[in-house]
């Protein structure tokens, strides 16, 4: 096996239930994103824009959907004789297996792909978050500084950082402590999950954390710490650009809109560093002389016939005569039959939303606390006329007529 | 049928002189179409869709695009360990010619046809648009016991078609004369540019009409041996557009406007494949006005575009407006320009406040690259 410097390690395999209804049959990093993309299209596109060409996708939740569509990784230009792309899912060996206790095993249970490729440095990276990152440039941090580990960081607000993982860095960036969540923030630098390892300090600590029986074999809770507590040198690499969780719908459903804002940095477009992503052959849109289409987003494959406003239409939508899609997301191959009116929701894929049917609300016309995005699940029908509110999430045909 | 058992061949430098100056170049079946195709997709995904996975593509000249397009054929998933689509280019034998006509083409393309262990051969002239099954056509063939199938445009008249071979079929769909240009007659029915032969016979009436300095396969071949082959002809139902010449092309785009030809191009049973370059959706600005139109990933418009086809990476910017016109791949059309009834090639520059307007007759074409 040819050596790599530096291979990466994906972390796919959380199931995202805040996600709901979303991700009741597929993995988080399969969800639909931006129009034409997944949520794994974006550390994928980042590995292989930033030279690495060796990838292993950790999956467990429901992996179907999401082997399918990274296959042989060509579409990312992982396709490779040596490294690309391997999915390594939870495995039986002679002593029998298991699932992935945390994210700390799921790379323990792989040691043995790392080995073949003998890298100086494992990168490990998560499929929940939409970002654009050049990790050469981390790598390079890590080597010059000689760390054992580098973490990426964003700058929160301080009301934002009890939600993250904080850490409590030195004036040279070096990290003296770790904090999951804290109630009272010392430090406003929130990990992004993003880290670069020295593969034998790794390794090291990898197998420490397996053989102790107390510990939840996860990278935030276990491994981090005690590298800390073994004065091990742990550097800060901070991270300036757009970066968004996307693990809650309301998250999702704001990353998207993103993409229509023009005072937010996230040009897919860029040349320089496409965002690649697996489709399907369907031919270019149609936007009929009926329709109104404004700050939007549609792709290949859509039919537009009613009025969009700030909706991203996906693959293969089709919106009929006099329907409207305001502030919404209609997922891959999606209808929205006449005469219906969707706003501020997510409707998933293939969803049919019937005649004269109304999904969502638009926020002025209820009080805060009941406004919220709606969703419809996937392959799910809603019946002509059906009213559904704000901050609902259909799990079930709705009947005609229905009101929710 | 086993995997192997037909193979296909494209004619990609078909008719490039109908349309000299887009054809000045590229080749024939490498003219854009449709907003993201180009016009060789419609054949190799037709190939591609009745299991055909080696295919010959013969050039003879201008075959750059046509080959970056192609690549190794992954994107029709005709990058195969056994077959897969192959270039054919010219001066390929030795004593080879750089070919005048199909006879002269097919004969310097004789080592893929020795080569290939196929039953049949299926041929495609690249200046087609039509979504057909191929494999329907096959069948056909076989059921009739036919030495040659001819598919034809059901319902096309004949004289809206310039250039194309004409065919009379009796009612046992048995071919009985073929037209030439001086001699169409009003119920002669025109052909769509694909041929289905077995390999040994084609092989053996190229050898010997090449032999005999013939150089057509609708003169020397089909037209010559009408009496003693048994000849049929295939009706294609569906829409189908032939290029033979710039107005057909613009009609050819402008037919996509219309549902019914979008859903049978565009079948989903049979999709129609091309390169795919990762452009991002398209953006529609606060003051986007679009109306009628044909658009593919990678645009922004922030103007006003009506009764008109967009390729990938087009920008209309404010107050710009487009109509009843193609523009290709990476335009832009400048603020308050107005672009009515032209063709702009692929990179043309609009600046602002340039005003372009053909006639609805006779469409303005703007070469690649230009600025204006």
């Amino acid at each position: 096996m040819i050596r790599k410097k530096c291979v990466a390690m994906l972390l796919a395999g959380g199931q995202g239930s805040r996600l709901g209804v979303l991700t009741a049959k597929i993995a988080k990093p399969a969800v639909p994103y931006g129009g034409k993309y997944r949520i794994i299209d974006f550390p994928l596109s980042n590995c292989i824009n930033s030279g690495i060409d060796t990838v292993g996708i950790l999956t467990q939740y429901k992996p179907l959907e999401l082997n399918d569509y990274v296959g042989s990784g060509k579409a990312w230009d992982l396709d490779r004789l040596s490294g690309g792309v391997h999915i390594l899912p939870p495995y039986q060996g002679q002593k029998g297996g298991d699932w992935y206790k945390g994210t700390a095993n799921a790379i323990y249970q792989n040691l043995g792909f790392i080995e073949r490729y003998d890298p100086e440095y494992v990168l490990i990276l998560s499929g929940d978050h939409i970002y654009k990152m050049d990790y050469s440039k981390m790598i390079n941090q890590h080597i010059e500084t000689g760390a054992a580990c580098t973490i990426a960081v964003l700058e929160v607000s301080k009301e934002e950082a009890s939600r993250f993982g904080i850490m409590n860095t030195n004036p040279d960036g070096s990290i003296y402590e770790f904090e999951e969540k804290p109630a009272n923030p010392k430090s406003n630098l929130a990990s992004m999950g993003i880290y670069v390892f020295s593969w034998d300090k790794l390794k090291k600590y990898l197998i420490a954390d397996e053989a102790d029986p107390n510990s939840s074999n996860d990278f935030g809770k276990n491994i981090i710490p005690d590298m800390l507590a073994q004065g091990e040198k742990l550097i800060v690499y901070r991270f300036g650009d757009y970066w968004k969780d996307v693990g809650t719908v309301d998250s999702l459903w704001e990353a998207n809109l993103d993409l229509l804002n023009p005072k937010i940095d996230l040009n897919l477009a860029d040349p320089n560093w496409r965002i690649y992503s697996r489709v399907g052959a369907f031919p270019p849109q149609y936007v009929s002389d009926k329709a109104k289409v404004e700050n939007s987003l549609i792709t290949d494959g859509c039919e537009v016939y009613g009025d969009l406003d700030y909706s991203i239409l996906f693959e293969n939508v089709t919106v009929e005569e006099g329907a409207t899609v305001e502030y919404s997301l209609v997922m891959p191959g999606a209808v929205i039959k006449k005469g219906a009116k969707v706003r501020y929701s997510i409707i998933a894929e293939n969803a049919v939303i019937g005649e004269n049917a109304v999904v969502g609300v638009l926020p002025e016309t209820v009080s805060p606390e009941q406004f919220g995005i709606s969703v419809v699940g996937d392959n799910l029908t809603v019946g002509k006329n059906a009213q559904i509110g704000p901050k609902n999430v259909i799990t079930e045909n709705v009947e005609e007529g229905a009101k929710i | 049928m086993r995997a192997s058992a037909v193979s296909g061949i494209i004619f990609a430098n078909s008719r490039d002189e109908a349309m000299e100056r887009m054809t000045g170049i590229r080749s024939m079946a490498s003219v854009p179409f449709g907003g993201r195709y180009r016009i060789i997709d419609f054949c190799l995904s037709n190939l591609v869709n009745a299991g055909i996975t080696n295919v010959g593509v013969i050039t003879k000249s201008n075959y750059r695009s046509l080959m970056d397009h192609i690549g190794s054929g992954a994107f029709w998933d005709l990058d195969r360990k056994r077959g897969g689509v192959h270039i054919l280019p010219p001066f390929n034998i030795s004593g080879a010619r750089r070919y005048h006509g199909y006879v002269e083409a097919l004969y310097g393309a004789m080592d893929f046809l020795n080569r290939c262990n196929s039953d049949y051969i299926v041929l495609c002239d690249g200046c087609v648009v039509a979504n057909v099954d191929i494999s329907a056509v096959v069948d056909f063939h076989i059921k009739k016991n036919a030495d040659i199938t001819v598919v034809y445009r059901s319902g096309v008249k004949v004289q809206n078609v310039k250039n194309m071979m004409t065919v009379k079929i009796d009612g046992g769909d048995r071919l009985v004369s073929v037209g030439f240009p001086d001699s169409i007659e009003a119920d002669d029915l025109a052909s769509l540019g694909i041929l289905v032969f077995g390999r040994e016979l084609l092989i053996e009436l190229v050898n010997n009409a090449y032999e005999n300095g013939g150089r057509n396969i609708d003169v020397d071949i089909i037209a010559d041996r009408v009496g003693d082959l048994k000849i049929c002809g295939y009706a294609h139902n569906g829409f189908s557009a032939v290029m033979t010449d710039m107005k057909a092309y613009t009609e050819a785009n402008m037919r996509l406007l219309e549902k019914n030809v979008r859903e049978d191009l565009f079948n989903p049973k049979r999709r129609i494949m091309t390169k795919n370059r990762d452009d991002m959706p398209t953006r529609y600005g606060t003051k986007a006005d679009v109306k009628n139109s044909f658009i593919a990933d990678g645009c922004v418009i922030d103007g006003t575009v009506s009764d008109s086809v967009l390729s990938r990476g087009v920008t209309v910017k404010k107050g710009a407006q487009v109509k009843n016109s193609i523009i290709m791949q990476d335009c832009v059309i400048g603020e308050n320009a107005v672009v009515t009834d032209v063709i702009c090639d692929k990179k043309v520059y609009v600046s602002n406040n340039t005003v372009l307007k053909g006639t609805s007759d006779r469409a303005i074409y703007v070469e690649k690259n230009q600025k204006l």
